[in-house]
């Protein structure tokens, strides 16, 4: 069976890292699913979903981190009217910040618990905010 | 005092619930893959932008469009779900005989502060003499009007209305009237600073950001286009922020218009106090 339930989160600042792990387990809780997989998937181009540990000193590190790689003041190319949208595009890096943490996470599941390390959490990136995100949580098994 | 004097309100939440009515906006706007906001998220953003109040614009294109995009009933309900951070302006179609008195019932009965015309959009030149009712309303309450001006991205648009030039007989004849040009009338600041600098009626907002990012437009605008001791000098008192939010970026465009090497001074009338002086205060 295939069980589909989105996460809906405003954030509230331009990069956040927000936990979501006991959201995507009551999901997983309340599909019934005894043993499957668990995909968490968000549905937007400048945020990442990402498993780490859930500390307020790694959060910094890793914010620290992504702005070396993707740091604001470059010229980049996506800086321009977009027809498709009808405004301007100025999320360069958050495009480039959401390439290092990807777009999804995947979880066993086993009697139905997801499976994680003691030290694993799922995290939503938002790298563009604030924003009205949402994130795809597939329970797929029997 | 942080002021946004152009903020489109089109896919805010509260006057978004009817789903064709959403759609007509995103067409009739060339506005796309933007959703509705809620105000929880629109007021986040103006923390993020450290803003403390918005201008609100309507869209009245009932003789082209058969409708108002957003209409001065809207504007009053979103102004009073934040009558703290809400300013709401009114908007008419020229071509209804009845536009002035629409006006003066949104300056009476609605309670709207200033009036937002769209020359390209709406067809006509602010020299014809059928606006002058509409100018004599607005003078009557002492309410300014934000023109559009310079390039309009939305559709069925022409740029030979909204030229600085189009807006000279308005600002001559109607002295005590307070115009703005939208979006500095890009591509024509040069123009518009000539404008400015003439008559002190007239002002122009920043919302406009048509190539690179918010600091690049914004630095090649206002510092190479124009030198930024033209606005630090002589035209301080009438340049106003604006972003024309959603089209453009407001978070960044805040952020950048700090940075264009205005005095502090300057940057304080820039960020509000014109804006207060263009409203005729905030009461």
């Amino acid at each position: 069976m295939q069980y589909v339930k989105t996460i809906h989160i405003l954030t509230k600042v331009y990069n956040e890292f927000d936990v979501i792990t006991p959201q995507v387990e009551a999901i997983v809780a309340e599909s019934g699913v005894k043993n499957g997989m668990v995909t968490v998937l968000t549905k937007h181009t400048t945020t990442g979903v990402t498993v780490n540990e859930a500390l307020e000193c790694l959060e910094s590190d890793i914010a620290v981190a992504l702005s070396l790689f993707a740091p604001e003041d470059r010229p980049y190319s996506h800086a321009r009217m977009l027809r498709d949208y009808g405004s301007t595009a100025g999320n360069p890096t958050g495009h480039l910040k959401a390439l290092v943490t990807g777009s999804h996470c995947h979880f066993l599941i086993q009697d139905g618990k997801i499976n994680r390390g003691g030290a694993q959490d799922v995290y939503f990136c938002e790298y563009d905010g604030p924003a009205s995100r949402n994130i795809l949580v597939i329970v797929e098994g029997e | 005092m942080f002021i946004d004097i152009h903020v489109h309100p089109a896919f805010y939440e509260p006057i978004n619930a009817d789903e064709n009515r959403e759609e007509l906006r995103h067409q009739e706007l060339d506005i796309h893959k933007n959703g509705t906001a809620p105000l929880e998220h629109i007021f986040n953003q103006m923390r993020c932008a450290g803003l403390d109040k918005l201008c609100l614009l309507p869209e009245d294109y009932t003789s082209t469009v058969g409708c108002a995009l957003v209409s001065n009933e809207e504007i009053r309900t979103l102004v009073d779900l934040a009558p703290d951070r809400f300013i709401g302006f009114a908007s008419v179609d020229p071509s209804d005989p009845e536009a002035p008195d629409r006006l003066e019932e949104a300056f009476t009965r609605l309670k709207l502060k200033g009036l937002k015309l769209h020359p390209g959009r709406q067809h006509f030149m602010p020299g014809e003499e059928r606006l002058e009712a509409i100018y004599q309303v607005c003078e009557r309450y002492d309410k300014p009007i934000l023109f559009h001006a310079g390039l309009s991205w939305e559709p069925d648009t022409f740029t030979r209305y909204c030229q600085p030039t189009a807006f000279e007989e308005v600002a001559e004849k109607h002295p005590k009237l307070r115009i703005c040009l939208g979006h500095f009338a890009w591509p024509w600041v040069r123009e518009t600073a000539m404008l400015m600098v003439k008559y002190p009626n007239v002002y122009a907002d920043t919302g406009a950001l048509y190539f690179d990012n918010a600091y690049e437009f914004y630095t090649q605008t206002f510092t190479k286009d124009i030198p930024v001791t033209w606005i630090d000098r002589s035209l301080r008192h009438q340049v106003m922020f604006g972003s024309n939010n959603p089209r453009f970026e407001q978070i960044r465009m805040a952020d950048a218009i700090t940075k264009i090497g205005l005095r502090d001074s300057t940057l304080e009338l820039v960020k509000g106090l014109n804006a207060v002086e263009f409203l005729g205060g905030l009461d």
